[in-house]
C-alpha cells in the first residue's frame, strides 16, 4: 500500500513518550533537578492535551480517509478528545500528588514520571484504537508500566506483593484478551471492530467461537475496570501500591477500558445483530448489579481507607455500567460525565491520603484521621468534599454523574436497575460519611510525624475538590460540550 | 436582573437564598480567629438576611394582605435536560421562609455559650443550612428542589455530629441515612416523571413544577410515584412509623441544631406534601387518604403518650414534636380549606413554641448540664424570668386560647372534622394529652420546693437569652390574638391548590399518561 499516513494524529502519544524519555535522560544527566520533574511532567501532559486537540478534526465528523485513520485502526474525534482529557486530568493530578510522597520515601526519580507518562500514552492509544490488535498493543504498553509503578516502592514488601498480584492476574488476563482476539478473528475474519460487527450480523447464527471470544474480551476489560467478579486484585494492589500512583491506577485505566468495552459492544449492535447485542446488554446489566452490590457491601466493612476506596471504585464502575446497558451513542455522555466526576473525586481523595499517611507499608486506617479535619483544615475539607461527592450528594459533580447515569437508565426503561443502583449508593453513603465523621467528630488519636505536605500535593487536592464543587454547581457548559462531543456522527 | 449576579444584588429570592451561603465562606477562613468575632459576624449576617426577607415581603405584600406568587427571573441551569433555575415564593412558602430566616439569629443567640468549640464552623454550617432550607422551600423546578433538599443534609449532619451529645455520631449518621434513603427513591420518581413528560412533550426535557402539574398519570403509576415522594416527606415530618430518627437526632443535637430541626427542617416534610406530594398525584393521595389519616392520628396519640413518660425534658419536647406534626398532617390530608390554613399556621406555631422550648431546655442545660426532671424542682423561686418563659411557651404549645397553638389546632380540628369525621375525635384527645405532659414538665421543674442544693445558686436568664426568647413569645401572642393577618397572605394560594386538587380528583382516571394543555392550578385563576 502506498498511503502517506498522517503521523500528526499520533502526536499526543509521541509527546508523552518523548517527554518520558527526556525525563529519564534528565534523571541520568542532572539528578539534582529531580524536584523540577513534577512541573516538567505536568507540562508534558498539558502539551499532550494540546496535541490531542490539534489531532482532533473540527466538528463531529469522523474521518474515514484511510490515510488519516491508519487504515481504520485509530479514531480521532471530539469523543476521543474528551476521553483523552479525562485520562490526562488523572495523570496531572497523580503527578502533582506524587512529589511529596516520593520525597518523603526518598524514591524521587525520573523513572516514576517517565513510566507514568508512558502509561498515559498507552491509554490514549487504547481509547482511540478501533481495532483489536492495536487495542492489545496499547493494553500491554500500559500494563507493563502499571506493574512497574505498583512495585515502585522497592524497599517495601507490601508494594512488591501488590505488584506481583497485579502482574500475575494481569498477565493471565492479557492472555485471555489475546485468546479472545484470536477466537473473534477466527469466527469473523477480521480484527477491525466495525467489520466484526458486520460479519456477526451477516452470519445466519452467531458462532460460538465469537461469543466465547467476546466473553474473554469483556472479562479482560472487566478486569482492568475491576468489575465483580474480576475485582479481586484491586484492594490488595491499591493497598500496597504507592498512594499517589493509586490516584492514577484507580481512574485512568478504567476510563480507557470503559470506552473499549463500549466500542466492542457498540460494534456488535451497530452491525445489526440486535437480538445478539441485547444478550450482551444483559451481561452488562448483571456485571453492573454485581459490582454495585458487592462493591458497596465489601467497602462497608473495610477499616483501611485505601481498601475501602478500592471497593468503592468497584461499586462506581458498577454505576458506570448502568449507562452502558443500553448500547446507544447517547449513553456515552453519562459515561463521560461519570468518569470525569470519578477522576476528580477519587484522585483528590488519594492525593490527600498520600499526604496524610506516612507509613506506606502499614494499614491506612480511617480512624487514624480522627480529628485531623481541624489540624489540617484545607486537606480535611478537600477529603470531605471528595467523600461527599463519591457518595453522590449535591452540589458536587459526583451527584451530577449519578444523576445522568440514573436518568439514562430510567429513560431506557431500566427502572429496576436504577432503583438497585440508588439503594446500593445509599449503602455507599454510610462508609463515605464514616471518613467525614472521623475527620470532624472524633478526638485526635495520632500525632502527625514524618508527614510531608508539599505545595504540589496541596494543589492536587485543592484542584480536585474545587473541580468537584465547581462542576457540580455549574455543569451547564460541561454538559453541553460533552453532548456535542458524543453526538451522533 | 436577567443574570444570576444581577438577581443576587437585587431585591430577589436569589439574594435571600444565596446570601447566607456566600457569607458563610469567610467563616471557613476565620477558623483560627476568635470565636467571638465569628459569633458577631454570624449574628450580623443573619440580621441582614432577616432585613432582606422583610424588605422582600413588604415589597410584594398586597394592600389587602394577600401575597401573590412571585417568580425570580427564570435562568437556564442545565439546558441539556431542560433544568431551569426557577425560584418562586407564594403564600404557602412565604410564612415558612420567614420563619426559617427569623429563627437563625435566635439560634445564634441561643448558641452563644452552649457551643464551646469550633464556633466558626458552627456558624458556617448554620448559614449553609439556611441556604439549603430556603432553596428547597422556594424551588419551582423539581431538580433544583432535589438539589437543595440534599444540600440541607450535610450541614445538619455536621451540627448534630460535631456539637451533639454523647451518642452524637450514631444520631447524625442515622439522621443522614434515614433522610437520604427516602430522597433517593424520590430522585428516581422525579427522573421517571421527567422522562414521561419528555415523551409526551415532543422530546423536550423539563423538570419545571408547572409542567409536572400538567402530567395526568394513571392510578397505578401515581401510586408508586406518590409512595416514593410520600416516603421521603413522611421520614422528614416524621410520621409514625418513620419517626425513630427524630428523638435520637433531637436529644443528641446541640440546642441550636434542635431549634432549627424542629423549627424549620421538619416543616419541609409537611411542606413537601402540600406542594408536591398531594397536588402532583391527586388520585393516589386520595386513595392513600385513609392510611395517611390513620398514621397521623397514631402519631398524635403515640407521640403524646411517649412524651408523657419521658424523664428527660429534651426527649419530652422531641416526642411532642411528633404529636404536633401529626396534627399538621391530619389537617393536610383532610383536604379542607380551613384545615389546610390551620395546618400551615400550625407549622409556623410549632416552629415558634417548640423552638422556644428547646431554647429553654438548652439554657437550663448550659447551667446544670442535665436535662432530667428529677434534678430540678422549684426553679420558679431562683429563676423567675426563666419560669415565665417556660410557662408561656408551654401554654402556647398546649393550645391555650389567645396564644398561637390554639388557633392552629382549632382550625385543623374543625376543618378536618368536616371531611374526616370520627378519627378527628380521637385526635382531639391529643390536645388533652399535650396539656398533661407539658404541665407535668412545668410542675416537675419550676413548681414545688427546691430539692437539690445546686439549684439554689442558678443564675436567671441573661439579657442575651431574653433577647432570643422575647421575639418568639411576641409572635406567639400576636398570632394568637390577631391570626387573620397571618392567615390572609396564604389563603388564596391554598385555595388554588385545593381547587385544582378537587377538580382533578373529580375527573375520571386516565388509563395512560397524558399531558394537559395547562396545569389546573394556572387555569383556575
Amino acid at each position: 500500500m502506498n498511503i502517506h499516513f498522517d503521523w500528526a494524529l499520533l502526536l499526543p502519544e509521541m509527546v508523552l513518550c518523548g517527554g518520558g524519555v527526556v525525563l529519564l535522560l534528565l534523571d541520568a544527566i542532572a539528578p539534582s533537578m529531580r524536584r523540577a520533574f513534577t512541573p516538567i511532567a505536568v507540562l508534558v501532559a498539558v502539551a499532550a492535551g494540546y496535541a490531542a486537540w490539534y489531532a482532533t478534526p473540527l466538528g463531529n465528523a469522523v474521518m474515514t480517509d484511510p490515510a488519516r485513520t491508519f487504515n481504520g485502526q485509530i479514531e480521532s474525534s471530539a469523543l476521543t478528545f474528551a476521553f483523552s482529557l479525562v485520562v490526562l486530568l488523572a495523570t496531572v493530578l497523580c503527578l502533582l500528588a506524587s512529589q511529596g510522597y516520593l520525597r518523603r520515601e526518598r524514591i524521587l526519580s525520573g523513572e516514576y514520571h517517565a513510566l507514568l507518562l508512558w502509561c498515559a500514552a498507552g491509554l490514549l492509544l487504547m481509547l482511540r484504537a478501533t481495532e483489536l490488535l492495536t487495542i492489545f498493543l496499547a493494553l500491554e504498553t500500559l500494563s507493563l508500566c502499571l506493574y512497574s509503578l505498583a512495585a515502585f516502592h522497592r524497599r517495601i514488601a507490601l508494594s512488591g506483593e501488590a505488584a506481583i498480584k497485579y502482574f500475575l492476574m494481569g498477565a493471565f488476563v492479557s492472555a485471555f484478551v489475546l485468546y479472545g482476539i484470536a477466537l473473534v478473528y477466527g469466527a469473523t475474519g477480521s480484527t477491525r471492530l466495525d467489520e466484526i460487527g458486520r460479519a456477526l450480523a451477516a452470519a445466519p447464527s452467531v458462532p460460538v467461537l465469537a461469543s466465547l471470544g467476546i466473553l474473554f474480551l469483556v472479562a479482560g476489560f472487566g478486569f482492568k475496570m475491576a468489575l465483580v467478579p474480576f475485582h479481586a486484585w484491586s484492594p490488595d494492589t491499591y493497598q500496597g501500591a504507592p498512594s499517589p500512583f493509586v490516584a492514577f491506577l484507580s481512574v485512568a485505566p478504567k476510563v480507557a477500558s470503559a470506552l473499549v468495552l463500549y466500542r466492542l459492544l457498540d460494534a456488535i449492535a451497530q452491525g445489526g445483530a440486535a437480538p445478539y447485542a441485547a444478550k450482551w446488554s444483559t451481561v452488562v446489566a448483571v456485571l453492573s448489579v454485581l459490582s454495585m452490590v458487592v462493591g458497596n457491601l465489601l467497602a462497608l466493612v473495610q477499616r483501611d481507607l485505601k481498601r475501602m476506596l478500592a471497593y468503592s471504585g468497584v461499586a462506581h464502575m458498577g454505576y458506570l455500567l448502568l449507562a452502558l446497558v443500553t448500547l446507544d451513542r447517547a449513553s456515552l455522555m453519562p459515561v463521560l460525565v461519570y468518569l470525569l466526576a470519578y477522576a476528580l473525586m477519587n484522585a483528590g481523595a488519594f492525593a490527600v491520603v498520600s499526604m496524610l499517611y506516612n507509613r506506606p507499608g502499614e494499614q491506612h486506617l480511617v480512624s487514624d484521621l480522627a480529628g485531623w479535619g481541624y489540624r489540617y483544615p484545607l486537606l480535611g475539607a478537600c477529603l470531605a468534599v471528595c467523600m461527599l461527592s463519591l457518595g453522590g450528594i449535591p452540589p458536587t459533580v459526583g451527584f451530577l454523574g449519578k444523576y445522568v447515569v440514573f436518568l439514562n437508565a430510567v429513560a431506557d426503561g431500566h427502572v429496576g436497575l436504577a432503583i438497585t443502583g440508588v439503594l446500593a449508593s445509599l449503602v455507599g453513603v454510610f462508609y463515605y460519611l464514616r471518613v467525614v465523621y472521623y475527620l470532624y467528630m472524633k478526638p485526635e488519636t495520632r500525632q502527625p510525624e514524618g508527614l510531608l505536605i508539599d505545595v504540589w500535593g496541596r494543589t492536587a487536592a485543592v484542584l480536585a475538590a474545587l473541580g468537584t464543587l465547581a462542576l457540580g454547581i455549574w455543569p451547564t457548559d460541561l454538559l453541553q460540550w460533552l453532548i456535542a462531543a458524543t453526538a451522533l456522527r | 436582573m436577567d443574570t444570576f449576579f444581577g438577581l443576587l444584588i437585587g431585591n430577589s429570592l436569589t439574594r435571600l437564598v444565596f446570601f447566607p451561603a456566600i457569607t458563610a465562606v469567610p467563616l471557613f477562613f476565620l477558623a483560627r480567629a476568635s470565636a467571638r468575632s465569628a459569633k458577631i459576624y454570624t449574628l450580623i449576617v443573619s440580621l441582614i438576611e432577616l432585613a432582606f426577607a422583610l424588605q422582600y415581603l413588604f415589597s410584594h405584600l398586597g394592600p389587602d394582605g394577600t401575597f401573590p406568587r412571585v417568580h425570580d427571573t427564570v435562568l437556564p441551569w442545565i439546558p441539556s435536560y431542560g433544568i431551569r433555575y426557577d425560584l418562586a415564593m407564594d403564600g404557602i412558602s412565604m410564612p415558612l421562609v420567614l420563619l426559617g430566616i427569623f429563627l437563625v439569629p435566635i439560634v445564634i443567640l441561643g448558641s452563644w455559650k452552649g457551643i464551646e468549640k469550633h464556633w466558626p464552623l458552627f456558624g458556617a454550617s448554620m448559614l449553609l443550612l439556611t441556604t439549603g432550607v430556603l432553596g428547597a422551600l422556594l424551588a419551582y423546578d423539581l431538580f433544583v428542589f432535589y438539589v437543595f433538599w440534599e444540600v440541607m443534609l450535610v450541614p445538619m449532619y455536621l451540627l448534630i455530629g460535631i456539637w451533639g451529645g454523647e451518642r452524637r455520631i450514631y444520631a447524625a449518621v442515622k439522621f443522614f441515612l434515614y433522610t437520604m434513603a427516602g430522597s433517593l427513591l424520590m430522585l428516581i420518581a422525579i427522573l421517571w416523571m421527567a422522562w414521561t413528560l419528555r415523551g409526551l412533550n415532543g422530546g423536550v426535557w423539563s423538570f419545571a413544577y408547572e409542567d409536572m402539574l400538567r402530567l395526568d398519570l394513571p392510578l397505578h403509576q401515581q401510586i408508586w410515584l406518590f409512595a416514593a415522594f410520600a416516603l421521603t416527606f413522611a421520614i422528614k415530618v416524621p410520621m409514625f412509623p418513620f419517626h425513630t430518627w427524630l428523638p435520637d437526632a433531637h436529644v443528641e443535637a446541640p440546642t441550636g441544631g434542635s431549634v432549627i430541626l424542629a423549627g424549620i427542617l421538619l416543616k419541609l416534610g409537611t411542606y413537601g406534601f402540600l406542594r408536591f406530594g398531594l397536588p402532583l398525584f391527586p388520585q393516589a393521595s386520595e386513595a392513600a387518604q385513609p392510611l395517611l389519616v390513620a398514621l397521623a392520628v397514631i402519631g398524635i396519640i403515640y407521640g403524646a403518650l411517649v412524651a408523657w413518660v419521658q424523664e428527660d425534658m429534651k426527649k419530652l419536647v422531641a416526642y411532642s414534636s411528633i404529636a404536633h406534626l401529626g396534627f399538621v398532617m391530619l389537617g393536610l390530608v383532610a383536604f379542607d380549606i380551613i384545615a389546610w390554613q390551620g395546618s400551615l399556621l400550625q407549622m409556623v406555631n410549632h416552629g415558634l413554641s417548640t423552638g422556644a422550648l428547646f431554647l429553654l431546655v438548652g439554657m437550663l442545660y448550659d447551667r446544670r448540664h442535665t436535662k432530667k426532671f428529677a434534678e430540678f424542682g422549684g426553679l420558679a423561686k431562683v429563676m423567675p424570668v426563666f419560669a415565665f418563659f417556660l410557662v408561656f411557651s408551654s401554654l402556647a404549645s398546649v393550645g391555650l386560647p389567645a396564644l398561637n397553638g390554639f388557633v392552629g389546632e382549632f382550625m385543623i380540628l374543625t376543618g378536618s372534622f368536616r371531611t374526616l369525621g370520627w378519627p378527628v375525635a380521637v385526635a382531639t384527645f391529643g390536645v388533652v394529652l399535650a396539656a398533661i405532659y407539658l404541665l407535668k414538665m412545668i410542675q416537675l421543674t419550676i413548681w414545688g420546693p427546691i430539692t437539690k442544693e445546686e439549684n439554689r445558686r442558678l443564675s436567671d436568664l441573661s439579657g442575651r437569652e431574653v433577647a432570643a426568647l422575647l421575639p418568639l413569645c411576641i409572635l406567639m401572642l400576636w398570632i394568637g390574638v390577631a391570626p387573620n393577618s397571618f392567615l390572609q397572605p396564604s389563603r388564596q394560594a391554598l385555595e388554588e391548590v385545593l381547587a385544582a386538587y378537587q377538580q382533578r380528583v373529580a375527573e375520571p382516571n386516565v388509563t395512560q399518561a397524558t399531558l394537559r394543555s395547562a396545569p389546573v392550578q394556572e387555569a383556575s385563576r
